[in-house]
């Protein structure tokens, strides 16, 4: 995979500045032997079997046309031109990329919420990280129910609130654009509580002669923010993106439980994954869902190389 | 062999000196923190008021929930709706089967992922680069794809409906083996190095002085494979067929009727199902803190 | 009656004495031979077998385990496990095809008419003639349609469970307020039509008169299109109804009573479903299956009345569906199982259903008992409408064409799209789907 290669060469170097190659190739002098291989021996194994195995059989049967219960003819690249002609697919593709956008909007939230939690001489962190974690905590189904309920366009609190302003709040869960919206959130509100965390962590690993030193400078305390968190914070920032973009591209549950059948608001809602879902498992059309996964695979993939490769511009190594 | 040892003492020490900077408290400001509590309790409670509103559900009735405008309070709480969910389902029998997959996965992700990933960060061998793309690319398609072949596999193994049945595939992890990998290439080299010289192999050089080191890393690994395998639904809801298999996300989302739900009852179970993990994560955050942070993820 | 000459024959078997109108040979232990042949002998009463039983529904289960405890009582060494999942997301189906593709389909399992074909056609399912040819089954004891639903290239998959047809269900209350007249079974359309207009102007804003499900089509355009002299698909399952002037008159009800603003708007029956409107006392009538019977009276007690569906240009038919009792091709069991099938298919198990309520049971003369189960309200309506209503549209590939009216009739509902052009553009896509099967 070109993306794991890329980041190789940068994350190598542990060492300071951010160019490759500082290091001397030490480890090049004396070989390991047969450790290596006997240490990722059982996780190649593993893969290999319960996960590499799926996916090649899986890109093969994107080539034919599968029976609902196993058997199958080949048929070229048929499903992959019925793909390309597929509506569904770019606005998919589109639902899921602005689904991914909103969520990724959690985590200057969670820099701005964690560079609170961990200032100096804060009281009750162990309690906040708790509060913003819960909703990571939480089952998939159970919460889906109750943000059902609370965006509902009739009786829902969060259009009762509106109401007192005198807006006339949209049915949030069937109207295209805003459904999206309101799924969007729940995804930020699930995962906020992990990117708070890592960001914290990312956050306690900055030295505190540096805050020391700008105050000696008289640096105000944005000044500082911008100058000396944001920047160090950048590796944690950058995982937790890599992340993100991983999650958003699975996204699927949500749409079960929030929008339900029949939805007006669906085409411009649904992702990738649900419509691999409904082929494969549904519409008992294998062939072409597998199709559709191995899209899932090459854009997650391209996306991560593209991230891995602009990492050097933005992404500051201590 | 006693050089060795000692090495590793001395080089722990380091280590615990190392972490023990990390912990040093920062210097008290004068700043009044008053702006920040106030933004971060205001942002705490619309994080927790679904749950809040879950609790509320838990305590109506059913008629309440389902009733539009739902009632926003009870009235009588229903705390009996917590008691009728050992009534519904096997709780106690499919939370330890819950806490025992957990714990099978928790172990073996931690024991392979942290070989693996040690050997990706710090070890050189043929086709590294490529076999971990390999291993990255598993994370990066619908978990569905792997339903029916993982089911043939644990099928033609004769595990249905057994605990390493259900934990077998998720003892992999592709993400865990990058987590852990990332990690130690955060490690300074010096302290290899050092041991290196001393002469110590590579396999104790891994296990006397790295893994220790690593001890946070392992922390964030766990919460993180915990928390997936806890709410984990689809794998489990396929390879278990009798009741007596099942764990405690099966037997919830069996909760559901086709016409007609128990909410309140789902709730409080869901509730209930969450508090262990909760109770949990309050208990060991500082050291998930700690843990992801000394992670590197650089 | 059923179950006594059942009993008789069971027990006979068990001494080693044949008995029953196609038999070939006698012996009781021959083993495998009787699924397979087209003579059925029940197993003897010493049979051993452990079988599972998947089902769905976890408001069944009880019921479910009273008629296994009746079956023991015939066999006490058939051990019968029950195995639920839940229907929700598709999840049931998804195991069962999972499962299916390692060839370990449970023995014996709850079918739904969207699926009994693709399961059947794909070899999945063993037939149960040999049942029937016995006279350990009569086909007569249940709704022809629904025989006709679980018999595929003229060869019966499973014993009818239970079934639903479809009612008008009420408020007196609202009605009354509104001085809008209580339904009848000579209502129709128009009657429903003014009536819940009446209702609607009368409360105003957020209240309505008159509703269905529009998230799925069998409590709602599935009967309206039959009784506007339409049809969802042929008989033979090959060729869309859609498009046909009499289905369009039946979809066009609905858009109609949206755009009058008799019903919610297809975006509030999606957030809050025609069932919630009604319970919560926001809507006056509505379209729904028999089991929301007890829910509705729950709620509503004595102010609730249902009858049957209104009448369209062509007739007040409902659709039926009911779940059915299959047995696996794979089974390692079959005698057990079809013993199991057999027993589930009789009177007892139908009695037990009705008597907990949650289901009408598909064995002729065990509904009274459902019909009468609430006190002032006469649910024989429902019984009435099983013998002339129409079966469940199904195909080989069902959902592939049920994903096609999610997709396109919400917006045609909605108005958003004229009724017409949707329910052209569906009939094509529908065809060329089951063109494929």
């Amino acid at each position: 995979m070109s993306a794991s290669t890329a980041e190789t060469s940068t994350v190598g170097t542990a060492g300071p500045g951010t160019a490759k190659a500082s290091r001397p190739r030490r480890r090049g002098l004396r070989p390991d032997g047969p450790w290596p291989w006997i240490f990722v021996l059982p996780t190649v194994l593993g893969v290999a079997v319960f996960y590499l195995w799926p996916i090649l059989k899986t890109f093969y049967l994107s080539f034919t046309t599968v029976g609902v219960f196993g058997g199958s003819t080949f048929t070229g690249l048929a499903n992959y031109l019925t793909m390309f002609s597929d509506p569904q697919i770019p606005q998919s593709i589109l639902n899921t990329a602005i689904y991914t956008v909103i969520v990724m909007l959690g985590i200057p939230i969670a820099v701005g919420l964690a560079s609170l939690i961990e200032r100096p001489g804060m009281r009750f962190r162990g309690l906040y990280r708790t509060l913003y974690f819960i909703p990571y905590v939480t089952m998939p189904a159970a919460v889906g129910i109750v943000w059902r309920l609370i965006f509902n366009g009739d009786f829902g609190p969060i259009n009762w609130f509106l109401s007192l302003f005198g807006i006339a709040g949209p049915y949030w869960l069937a109207t295209p654009g805003f459904a999206l919206v309101a799924v969007s959130i729940v995804g930020l509100w699930m995962s906020l509580g992990f990117n708070l965390i890592i960001i914290s962590a990312g956050l306690r690993e900055i030295p505190a002669d540096l805050y020391e030193a700008a105050q000696v400078d008289g640096a105000s305390r944005f000044r500082q923010f911008r100058s000396i968190t944001v920047p160090l914070l950048t590796p944690s920032i950058f995982f937790v993106s890599i992340i993100t973009v991983v999650n958003g591209f699975q996204l699927f549950d949500l749409l079960y439980v929030m929008l339900g059948k029949s939805n007006l608001a669906m085409p411009q809602t649904q992702s990738l994954v649900y419509i691999f879902y409904n082929e494969a498992f549904l519409q008992n059309n294998q062939g072409y869902a597998s199709a559709i996964g191995i899209l899932i695979l090459v854009i997650i993939a391209a996306l991560t190389a593209v991230q891995f490769r602009l990492q050097r511009k933005w992404v500051n190594y201590v | 062999m006693s050089e060795n040892v000692s090495t590793a003492a001395v080089l722990g020490q380091n280590a615990a000196e190392l972490q023990r900077e990390a912990r040093r408290p920062r210097r008290h400001r004068t700043q009044s923190n008053a702006g920040a509590h106030t933004v971060l309790l205001i942002g705490g409670l619309i994080m927790v008021s679904p749950l809040i509103y879950q609790v509320i559900m838990s305590l109506s009735t059913n008629q309440q929930v389902e009733s539009a405008p739902p009632t926003i309070w009870p009235g009588v709480l229903q705390w009996h709706n917590y008691l009728d969910v050992f009534a519904q389902m096997p709780f106690g029998q499919e939370l330890w089967i819950t806490a025992a997959i957990t714990a099978v996965r928790l172990v073996g992700q931690l024991l392979l992922c942290s070989i693996a990933g040690y050997a990706f960060a710090r070890m050189r061998f043929t086709a590294r680069g490529v076999i971990l793309g390999v291993i990255l690319s598993i994370i990066m398609v619908p978990a569905q794809i792997y339903l029916i072949p993982q089911y043939q596999i644990i099928q033609g193994l004769g595990w249905l409906n057994t605990v390493i049945g259900i934990a077998a595939p998720g003892v992999f992890s592709a993400f865990g083996t990058f987590l852990m990998r990332q990690f130690f290439l955060g490690l300074p080299q010096e302290l290899e190095d050092a041991a290196r010289i001393d002469g110590a192999s590579s396999f104790m050089i891994f296990w006397r002085i790295m893994l220790p080191l690593a001890s946070n890393g392992l922390w964030a690994l766990g919460i993180i494979t915990v928390l997936w395998s806890w709410n984990d639904l689809m794998w489990p809801l396929v390879v278990t067929s009798s009741a007596g298999s099942a764990p405690l996300s099966v037997g919830l989302a069996n909760l559901q009727g086709v016409h007609g739900n128990n909410y309140p009852v789902l709730m409080a179970a869901s509730l209930m199902a969450m508090l262990p993990i909760l109770i949990l994560f309050i208990v060991l955050q500082k050291r998930v803190v700690a843990g992801i942070g000394r992670s590197g993820l650089k | 009656m059923d179950r006594r000459s059942f009993l008789s024959l069971a027990a006979l078997s068990g001494v080693g004495l044949g008995l029953g109108a196609t038999l070939v040979g006698c012996s009781s232990d021959s083993s495998g031979s009787g699924s397979q042949a087209s003579a059925y002998t029940p197993p003897a009463k010493s049979l051993k077998a452990t079988i599972s039983y998947a089902i769905w529904d976890v408001n069944q289960q009880p019921a479910m385990e009273k008629i296994i405890k009746g079956f023991n009582k015939i066999y006490p060494n058939v051990t019968v496990n029950i195995q639920l999942t839940p229907s929700a997301g598709g999840a049931y189906w998804t195991k069962m095809k999972t499962l299916a593709s390692g060839k370990n389909l449970p023995d014996v399992l709850w079918m739904n008419g969207p699926n009994i074909q693709l399961f059947a056609l794909n070899n999945q399912l063993m037939p149960i003639d040999s049942l029937v040819s016995a006279g350990q089954i009569k086909k007569s004891n249940y709704p022809s349609a629904l025989v006709n639903l679980y018999t595929v290239d003229g060869r019966l998959y499973g014993t009818p469970k239970d079934f639903d047809t479809v009612g008008l269900y009420y408020n007196k209350d609202m009605l009354g307020q509104a001085g809008a007249a209580v339904p009848t079974s000579s209502w129709t359309w128009d009657d429903l039509k003014t009536n819940g207009k009446k209702v609607s102007d009368h409360f105003g804003k957020g209240v309505f008169g008159f509703a269905g499900d529009l998230t799925g089509g069998q409590t709602s355009w599935y009967n309206t299109m039959l009784q506007g002299g339409g049809y969802i698909i042929s008989s033979n399952h090959k060729k869309s109804g859609y498009d046909l002037p009499g289905s369009i008159k039946g979809l066009q009800f609905w858009a109609d009573i949206i755009a009058a603003g008799i019903s919610p708007s297809m975006q509030q029956l999606t957030t809050t479903l025609a069932n919630d409107w009604f319970t919560s006392g926001k809507l006056a009538m509505v379209m729904d299956g028999d089991w929301e019977t007890a829910p509705y009276h729950q709620a509503f007690g004595d102010k609730l009345g249902v009858v049957q569906l209104p009448k369209g240009p062509k007739s007040n038919q409902s659709v039926i569906h009911g779940l059915g009792n299959v047995i696996s091709a794979t089974t390692k069991e079959p005698e057990a199982a079809l013993a199991f099938v057999s027993y589930l298919g009789g009177k007892p198990p139908a009695l037990l259903q009705a008597d907990a309520g949650v289901v009408i049971p598909a064995f002729n003369g065990s509904q009274t008992v459902w019909a009468n189960s609430i006190e002032g309200l006469d649910l024989q309506l429902f019984l009435d409408e099983a013998k002339v209503a129409s079966p469940y549209p199904i195909s080989k590939n069902t959902s592939a064409w049920n994903q096609m009216e999610s997709d396109i009739l919400p917006a045609a509902f909605a108005g958003q799209t004229p009724v017409a052009t949707a329910a052209k553009k569906l009939a094509e896509q529908m065809n060329a789907e089951l063109a494929k099967d």
